[in-house]
């Protein structure tokens, strides 16, 4: 059974909304692929990635987006560098 | 101004129009999402291909579009005054460049309002064709305007003093060296290289090419003052 959990967005000037596991998946996976890694190790370590977010959330019961992806930046860090660096620059590139 | 001195001015203003980098980061955020979203490496070339035409386009019609306004404005002989005030805009422009160009910050943030970021951010994103990717190469040029004004109106001085078909050529110069940046980031995502490794490269060097922009802005001021302002006062140049 998937837990459900609130994700408090930027500077709290818009509404909480649910953690939803899928589109962290594809941000993950996107930037997997942005690093030009084949899809199949894209979408395993997207998967491994999500599940230590998924267990940091289980947790703290209050996070905001940015903690989302400051965690799991510093978990794809380990499967993959070259990805965790784009998916970290990728707000930060303009 | 003979017209090898006039071209060597282009040359100069387009370099520094080149080593800002609005530009190159949007196309950086498009090929990624590009890539990311699996698209084909066709598409991601027709995508950035078009965001270089629209690019290429823009500072066409920007250059073209300064250079007929002086000349309707002052004709074919501009005022020692409107030399100098270029010129004054140069060395302003080239110290904001060193001051503001880049936010202190990681990653390669520039000045640009936050809401503007996000705005090119999302539009990057979202774009899926190639027209879309033109008008992002054109809105991606005008989003620059504040600080390529100084390289443009420089140029357009030069330029409208030169007969009608070295004007062409100017603008064509002009055009191609303010591209090279974007010319060059194309070919390497074109030949298959690492945009963590781009970006890296733009992120470890921000601070050098800023301040090469912002140098390039003073030196070119300095030239274009001592020849066109004190040269022909004291009658000397």
């Amino acid at each position: 059974m998937e837990v459900s959990f609130d994700i408090i967005k930027r500077g709290g000037k818009r509404q909480s909304e649910p953690f939803l596991r899928h589109k962290l998946h594809a941000s993950i996976v996107a930037a997997c692929l942005s690093a030009r890694t084949p899809e199949g190790q894209a979408e395993s370590t997207a998967h491994a990635v999500c599940e230590h977010v998924v267990n940091w959330l289980s947790k703290h019961p209050e996070v905001t987006s940015h903690d989302i992806r400051v965690v799991a930046g510093r978990h794809l860090k380990n499967y993959h560098p070259e990805a965790a660096y784009l998916y970290e620059q990728h707000r930060i590139t303009i | 101004m003979d017209i090898a001195s006039s071209l060597a001015i282009v040359t100069l203003a387009g370099l520094i129009h080149t080593s800002f980098q609005l530009s190159v980061s949007v196309l950086t955020l498009l090929s990624g999402h590009a890539i990311g979203s699996k698209h084909s490496h066709a598409r991601l070339m027709r995508l950035t291909t078009s965001f270089l035409f629209g690019a290429g386009l823009m500072t066409v019609l920007l250059l073209s579009f300064v250079a007929l306004v002086l000349l309707s404005l002052f004709g074919l002989h501009t005022p020692q005054v409107i030399w100098a005030m270029t010129c004054g805009i140069m060395f302003g422009v080239g110290i904001s460049v060193w001051l503001f160009y880049y936010r202190h910050e990681k990653g390669t943030t520039l000045w640009i309002p936050r809401e503007l970021a996000s705005y090119l951010t999302e539009r990057t994103k979202a774009t899926k064709v190639s027209g879309e990717a033109f008008g992002l190469g054109l809105t991606s040029v005008i989003g620059e305007i504040i600080f390529i004004i100084a390289p443009l109106t420089i140029s357009g001085l030069v330029l409208i003093q030169l007969p009608a078909v070295w004007q062409i050529v100017g603008i064509v110069i002009y055009t191609i060296v303010s591209m090279l940046s974007l010319i060059t980031v194309w070919m390497l995502i074109g030949g298959g290289h690492s945009l963590s490794r781009i970006q890296h490269w733009r992120e470890t060097n921000k601070h050098f090419m800023q301040f090469m922009s912002g140098a390039g802005l003073i030196i070119l001021g300095f030239f274009v003052y001592v020849f066109e302002v004190l040269g022909s006062t004291t009658g000397l140049i």
